[in-house]
């Protein structure tokens, strides 16, 4: 565990120093306030602190007062190192955010004792902060392949269509079905169809770039956005994702299965500004055409001019005609 | 330890405690006593510039250093002696400043032969 020690009376820095070395602690001293805000607010900054109350440039409630300001970061256990008596005294100094106080000169068994309280607090954090992050994945992921689940997806690809209006850019949304899926199910069972599914998710990922996003839309429906797509080069990108799924058999518990997916794909740039969920309805007209044209296909979603705003023919226009 | 004997006045290590305090490890002792040796007499000095120059909160702040170092060390009645000379500059009674500084100094009269005398008695 590491901790910092700041204190600027250097006899009582080396006595903690050593004390707390032979502890098996990993320490670092400095010997003002200053210097110890700078380090505990690095982003990797030792999380136990000792800090002597009485310091130049800032004292110790100061640094604790500076500290707790960084609410985002990691939580720092701070212990006030204290030869004041008064009550007052310790009060302000909790009151400035710090955890524990010593009183010097301090008995080293005590010292240990506390800082193994801090400790037990800073684990304490660590589990919730583990348990959000697990909370965070679990509810913006599909559980059976870890894709950005249905509401997240839809969420980025709408953030994206903004985006690329915005730059006038390009965003591709790639509607993929795996073909026939409903028979691997109802032939080899829903374990089976899962480890497809797994696999298939699998692949799509391998086969976009790292700031693409790829989702779980429906059963075995995945919709992949492509951030900053050239419009010339969709196409050869979903025949690419088209060819990674069909061109190797996936390996399931009933053997090799043979699979194939159909994609829709739309790009930004021909649809203007339409909000997402009608460009996913185009997307999906697109998936059916290529279902219909006979699967492991692709097709693009064509704009087609609606009638009523087709340019009017100009009136004649007399003499400069 | 003849030498400690002989300012028998002066108050004078707690030698168990400070023992006990390093966890019986000389070398860190010897550390101990040699930035003592060097900061002391530097520190001494500027409590008495302030006191003579009646400068409460510089007397307050040295004194609080003086105290830390010689409780750390174990010399329990000198820094009680800092430490009242710490509370009357901080509360500014500045014409007491006088005499608590001569009881202090006498209290560490002698303090750095004795701290020598375990010095050498320390090094391995």
């Amino acid at each position: 565990m590491r901790i910092l020690i700041a204190d600027d009376d250097a006899l009582s820095r080396g006595l903690l120093e050593k004390t707390l070395e032979r502890a098996d602690y990993e320490v670092t001293t400095v010997a003002d306030g200053r210097h110890a805000v700078e380090i505990l607010s690095k982003p990797d900054a030792p999380r136990l602190a000792l800090l002597d109350w009485m310091m130049p440039e800032l004292d110790g409630p100061e640094v604790c007062r500076e500290i707790r300001k960084h609410r985002d970061q990691g939580y720092v256990y701070m212990i006030l190192l204290t030869s004041k008596e008064s009550k007052e005294d310790i009060v302000a100094g909790l009151e400035s955010g710090a955890d524990d106080y010593l009183v010097k000169p301090f008995d080293t068994e005590e010292l240990k004792a506390r800082l193994r309280t801090g400790e037990r607090i800073l684990h304490l954090e660590n589990r919730l902060v583990e348990a959000r992050e697990q909370m965070r994945f679990k509810a913006t992921h599909d559980p059976l392949t870890s894709l950005w689940n249905r509401g997240v997806i839809m969420d980025l690809m709408g953030r994206e269509l903004v985006r690329s209006q915005r730059e006038h850019g390009c965003t591709a949304a790639l509607l993929g079905d795996l073909d026939h899926f409903k028979s691997v199910n109802d032939t080899h069972g829903h374990l089976v169809g899962d480890q497809v599914l797994r696999e298939a998710a699998r692949r799509l990922l391998l086969s976009v770039r790292s700031y693409d996003f790829v989702g779980r839309y429906g059963g075995e429906e995945f919709l992949i956005v492509l951030n900053n797509c050239r419009p010339d080069s969709a196409m050869a990108r979903a025949e690419e994702i088209r060819k990674i799924i069909c061109t190797r058999p996936i390996q399931t518990d009933a053997g090799l299965l043979g699979i194939t997916m159909s994609l829709g794909v739309l790009l930004s740039s021909n649809w203007g500004r339409r909000p997402a969920d009608e460009l996913l309805r185009e997307v999906d007209a697109a998936l059916y055409a290529a279902k219909t044209a006979g699967r492991n296909c692709v097709r693009l979603a064509k704009r087609e001019e609606p009638r009523e705003f087709a340019p009017a023919p100009q009136p004649a226009a007399g003499r400069f005609r | 330890m003849n030498r400690a004997n002989r300012s028998s006045e002066a108050a004078s290590v707690n030698l168990s405690e400070l023992l006990a305090r390093v966890d019986n490890d000389r070398a860190l002792l010897c550390e101990l006593l040699s930035i003592f040796k060097r900061e002391f007499p530097d520190h001494l000095q500027a409590l008495r510039n302030a006191v003579a120059g009646n400068d409460a909160d510089k007397a307050a702040r040295v004194s609080h250093t003086l105290k830390g170092m010689l409780a750390n060390l174990a010399v329990t009645k000198a820094a009680a002696s800092a430490s009242r000379l710490e509370r009357l500059a901080r509360a500014g009674e500045i014409s007491t400043l006088g005499d608590a500084l001569a009881a202090f100094e006498k209290e560490v009269q002698g303090l750095l032969p004795e701290m020598e005398s375990y010095l050498a008695e320390a090094r391995p």
